[in-house]
């Protein structure tokens, strides 16, 4: 129904011809307020994030350009420590497994919580509510206990991954073994995440318009159709957005192999992630300049890939404007 | 909705109260009095020195403290374990702020810490007091020259703990006393369809340090009135050999390479996976604790001295132990050394400590005590250990030199034994290997390299 | 006019089917396995966990649920309780902040142009590029600066922050939130405020639900801030406090009692309140006031 009241704003100075000044004037107070109330929105989490990203980010990054002996003071180094980092095997090792890691975690995941969230928002049964509690426990847990369980798991002593070999008189492989340590970490992720992921996706479905899916049925669509042809673009921006997110928090990796480091017989090396080692640098190592530059290193390297990914899917769909 | 959090809220803020809504609040020239305490305060006017330790009788230890000082008072919290009480100490120094006035350290982080003037020297504050109560070893291990940084509180002599029901079940009469003996022995087990001997694990580099030192490597020399320079050794005759032996074991399948302190070498250790188990004076209590002795193994374990290269010329060696060290960031610095010479250091205290298995005092006055010497030990089935093992392995330790980047170095070190665990490379090239890492990085850090 | 429906029919719903069920199924027991080895196994003490009888995934002989929780309530004169009471406390007043400042923020960048929108928005996105391990330190300088590391606000003000949720927010909100409706309460009279309190925040509501859940669970699973940010074991929440356990198990003894049974048991006591906040808030996804038309 269109009325004049419900006209957009921008529209009313088109319409009339009369005092040019009058209503550009009305227009850019009425845009300024627009504005305003904009900025005033956003402004409580500005805040925040200012005082707490930026701020600290800036003085990271200054300390990034001084390097510290241990033996030596502090002197100003300027990009030596990203030049370090660039050429420092430690780092690029680390780098590539975060790359190898996040092109077959991620689909895989993504895979998996598309389809549960799909299923589970096509299905009303008790089951289907049960499941969804299930699917969202592990993401309840978190790492450090997780890793715990899967300590026990794992473990070729008493895990029952051991038990079910024996049965068949084999030993079982050790997931935690440098052969078996990608396979073993995926798990991990995968069981711990894919719950984060399906809330994010049923929600963003729950949102759509079901006249829709109406009008659809109407046309005779099958549920797949439904849902492939439907649903899934009708989701698209989340998807990307989740997608994003996902990438920058796998070449962040961190949390799980720490964690399981510890039980791991000697596969997680102190630089086995990027992040692990700037940890280390700072932490155990006493050395936070070059530290910072790893963590910057590390931000460039993600920024190219985001970068990257956007590009390639800059047709289905956009976050960002 | 909005109510049910509300109220949620604040019941949550409810229970976390008396959390200590602000850290220590200084005025100029005063000590401060702290909020943070887990312990609670007896004289309340007395000033408080903050402490972090994670002791597992800590409480007991403080509340002894307390009742028996009006002058001071100890402000106790469990910053961590280990690693991570490390890096909060670490990050505290780095910001120049939230260290505490005395910390728990393993001698093996002092110097690390010292070169970053984040410790004191507390010879000026009495330290040499309590110096006759500790062997020359505990000394040099906290000492750097006349400087003294911390005070010891417990340390590790190593030992050979073994499961004696294997060993008869194999004919092994007596333990080995010597390396050679101990492959020996290792094969006759072998062959009998045996379990393994012992274990390599990587994530323990302090014994194999130690095992190093005690064929005569000496890894490190360091001192810090010379902060700059540092001879680094580890490619020598001693350490190649050693290195070499455990890698032939690891080879003929006679010890097994898995990490320690972990649940799976526990359930080995229980099941009698592994015959000996080299380790340290606080090995019965860390075991027990791990819930080792509670079934059919209980009973089985005994411990006889660490075998030697030399018999005419044995030589002990240390892993672990800790101390009391007052940080650079202390408000008062002599209150904090009277705490740092006096907590873990009563009467009350060490025997609690001792008999609950806690830790092996290093204090001489406990080490001299007929209870302690004639203690029978219940883990080994009434043996008494101190006398017979830890006590003498104690009195002739030597101490160690420690570099100040031991972390680094033992990181170095896991890396290359996680090679040999794993076939990749030799105990000589591992030695080597290990020379070139720690001479490059020690170059890279500034220092000299002799 | 608009009009408004109530609980959509979901006729796009089909009956269920063996196939949908059959998948939801295996994904249910993937994902139960680990948590029903937590439940066994805080019924076991420290002997049964490494030498139990019928193995990882039954139960042992000695069934000690009672006793363990006994152990776990008393241990340290209750640490526990306060360790869970401390995660309750950041998690509900971390997480529902982080949410107020996301939804506002969410809805302002996706309902209102203004001039360095986009800019603002990409800085937003470039800064979590750089892994959070960089900024520990300089935060805790900072926060050490202002007396407040160690305390409460330590862990609760940087928990303000979720940039995921101001992205989240921002498309839900492009989504679900007609600019006309906006424009119609505009012209009616109605100051921004209103207009996002009584207009805009009805249709944002499963999106709020879930950007609160996800804040919650976040705050609450939130390990290396605290840890990093509290020395005083009366702050730690609950991950940190079964971490601090951890350590202690592993390389040290408990003073003779072994800790592996407290920590299994207070891992699986701790997944309970997030089951609560999960069952409450679940029921708020369906109940969306959904647009039936606007034409």
């Amino acid at each position: 129904m269109t009325d004049a009241g419900t006209l957009p704003v921008e529209n009313l100075g088109q319409n009339r011809r009369g005092s040019s000044v009058d209503h550009r004037s009305r227009r850019t107070s009425r845009e300024r307020k627009h504005s305003l109330a904009g900025w005033l929105f956003i402004a409580p989490f500005g805040a925040v994030f200012v005082i707490f990203l930026v701020a600290p980010l800036a003085y990271a990054l200054y300390l990034s350009l001084f390097t510290k002996g241990l033996a030596t003071g502090t002197t100003f180094s300027g990009f030596g420590n990203y030049v370090k980092a660039f050429t420092d095997p430690s780092f690029l090792k680390g780098i590539w497994f975060v790359i190898r890691f996040s092109l077959v975690l991620i689909p895989v995941q993504m895979a998996v919580s598309l389809a549960a969230a799909l299923v589970l928002d096509n299905v009303t049964s008790r089951f289907a509510r049960f499941s969804r509690l299930m699917i969202f426990l592990p993401y309840a847990v978190p790492a450090v206990i997780g890793a715990l369980m899967w300590g026990f798991l794992y473990s070729p002593s008493f895990g029952p991954l051991q038990q079910l070999f024996s049965l068949i008189g084999q030993k079982a492989p050790f997931l935690l073994s440098p052969t078996n340590i990608f396979g073993g970490l995926m798990n991990v992720v995968t069981w711990q995440w894919a719950g984060y992921y399906v809330i994010i996706i049923f929600a963003a479905l729950q949102g759509i318009d079901p006249t829709i899916y109406e009008a659809a049925k109407i046309d005779g669509a099958s549920t797949r159709q439904v849902a492939f042809r439907i649903k899934v673009p009708m989701i698209s921006s989340a998807l990307i957005l989740i997608l994003v997110f996902a990438l920058i928090g796998t070449l962040q990796f961190f949390t799980e192999p720490q964690v399981l480091g510890p039980i791991a017989n000697g596969t997680i090396t102190p630089y086995f992630t990027p992040n692990i080692y700037a940890f280390n640098l700072a932490f155990t190592y006493a050395q936070f300049n070059y530290a910072s530059a790893i963590s910057f290193a590390l931000g460039i390297v993600v920024f190219i890939g985001v970068y990257i990914f956007l590009f390639l899917t800059r047709k289905r769909g956009s976050f960002l404007s | 909705m909005l109510v049910t959090l509300t109220s949620a809220v604040a019941i949550a803020a409810t229970l976390a109260a008396c959390s200590g809504s602000a850290g220590s609040s200084t005025t100029a020239g005063t000590s401060p009095k702290l909020t943070n305490c887990t312990n609670k305060m007896v004289n309340k006017d007395a000033p408080q020195v903050s402490v972090w330790a994670w002791y597992p009788n800590m409480a007991k230890v403080v509340d002894n403290f307390n009742n028996t000082h009006t002058d001071v008072q100890v402000c106790w919290t469990v910053a961590g374990q280990g690693a991570p009480e490390y890096a909060k100490f670490q990050t505290a120094v780095s910001a120049g702020k939230g260290a505490p006035d005395v910390i728990m350290l393993e001698a093996d982080q002092l110097t690390g810490f010292e070169i970053q003037k984040a410790l004191v020297d507390l010879s000026p504050f009495g330290a040499n007091d309590v110096k006759k109560n500790f062997s020359d070893g505990a000394w040099k291990d906290v000492s750097q020259g006349k400087a003294v940084y911390a005070i010891p509180v417990d340390g590790g002599p190593m030992a050979m703990i073994y499961r004696s029901d294997v060993f008869t079940k194999f004919g092994i009469t007596t333990p080995p006393t010597t390396w050679k003996e101990y492959e020996a022995d290792a094969q006759k087990v072998k062959d009998a369809g045996g379990p393994l001997f012992g274990d390599l694990g990587s994530n323990v580099p302090a014994v194999i340090t130690a095992l190093m030192t005690q064929k005569g490597a000496v890894p490190f020399t360091y001192d810090l009135a010379d902060p700059q320079k540092i001879s680094i050794k580890l490619d020598d005759q001693a350490t190649k050999d050693v290195l070499t032996y455990w890698a032939g074991l690891v080879k003929k399948g006679l010890v097994g390479t898995q990490d320690q302190f972990t649940t799976d070498y526990i359930s080995g250790v229980v099941g009698g996976s592994y015959a000996t188990y080299v380790s340290a004076a606080w090995a019965p209590g860390y075991l027990t604790g791990a819930g080792v002795g509670k079934g059919t193994e209980k009973g089985q374990f005994a411990v006889a001295p660490l075998p030697q290269w030399d018999p005419s010329n044995p030589v002990s060696v240390n892993w672990g132990g800790s101390t009391f060290a007052v940080t650079s960031q202390a408000t008062d610095k002599k209150l904090a050394a009277e705490v740092a010479k006096g907590l873990y250091a009563d009467d009350a205290s060490l025997t609690d400590g001792w008999k609950t298995q806690t830790i092996f005092p290093l204090n001489q006055g406990v080490l001299k005590s007929d209870a302690f010497i004639n203690n029978p030990v219940d883990f080994f089935k009434g043996q008494t250990a101190n006398k017979d093992v830890y006590i003498p392995a104690e009195n002739q330790y030597k101490g160690f030199n420690y570099s100040p980047f031991s972390v680094f170095y033992y990181a170095q070190l896991q890396a290359e034994v996680v090679k040999i665990n794993a076939g990749q490379t030799t105990g000589d090239q591992a030695a080597t290997d290990l020379q070139a890492t720690m001479v490059t990085y020690a170059k890279s850090q500034g220092f000299t390299v002799k | 006019m608009t009009t408004v429906t109530a609980a959509p029919s979901r006729t796009h719903r089909t009956r269920p089917n063996v196939i949908t069920h059959l998948f939801l199924g295996v994904l249910v027991v993937y994902f139960l396995v680990p948590i029903w080895f937590l439940i066994v196994a805080s019924t076991k003490d420290a002997h049964g966990l490494f030498a139990g009888s019928a193995g990882a995934l039954w139960f042992d002989k000695n069934f000690d649920l009672i006793g363990n929780l006994r152990d776990l309530f008393t241990f340290n004169d209750g640490i526990y309780l306060r360790w869970i009471g401390n995660s309750l406390l950041y998690a509900l007043s971390g997480g529902v902040g982080a949410t107020v400042l996301s939804v506002l923020a969410g809805y302002g960048f996706a309902k209102f142009r203004f001039r360095g929108r986009n800019l603002t928005f990409a800085i937003l996105l470039g800064s979590v590029m750089v892994p959070l391990t960089a900024l520990v330190i300089p935060t805790f300088i900072f926060l050490s600066q202002l007396g407040l590391t160690d305390t409460i606000w330590a862990v609760i003000l940087p928990s303000l922050l979720s940039p995921f949720g101001v992205y989240l927010m921002r498309v839900y909100v492009a989504e679900a939130v007609p600019d006309e409706l906006l424009d119609a309460a505009r012209l009616d009279g109605a100051g921004e405020l209103r207009t996002f309190f009584q207009v805009a925040l009805p249709l944002m509501r499963p999106a709020v639900v879930t950007v609160l859940l996800l804040s919650i669970v976040g705050t609450w699973n939130n390990y290396f801030l605290p840890l990093a940010m509290l020395s005083n074991s009366n702050l730690y929440p609950i991950t940190v406090g079964i971490g601090l356990w951890e350590g202690l198990a592993s390389s040290n003894n408990g003073g003779g009692q072994s800790l592996w049974s407290l920590i299994i048991i207070g891992s699986l006591i701790s997944i309970i309140p997030l089951i609560v906040a999960f069952l409450t808030l679940q029921k708020y996804w369906q109940n969306g006031l959904t647009l039936g038309s606007l034409k």
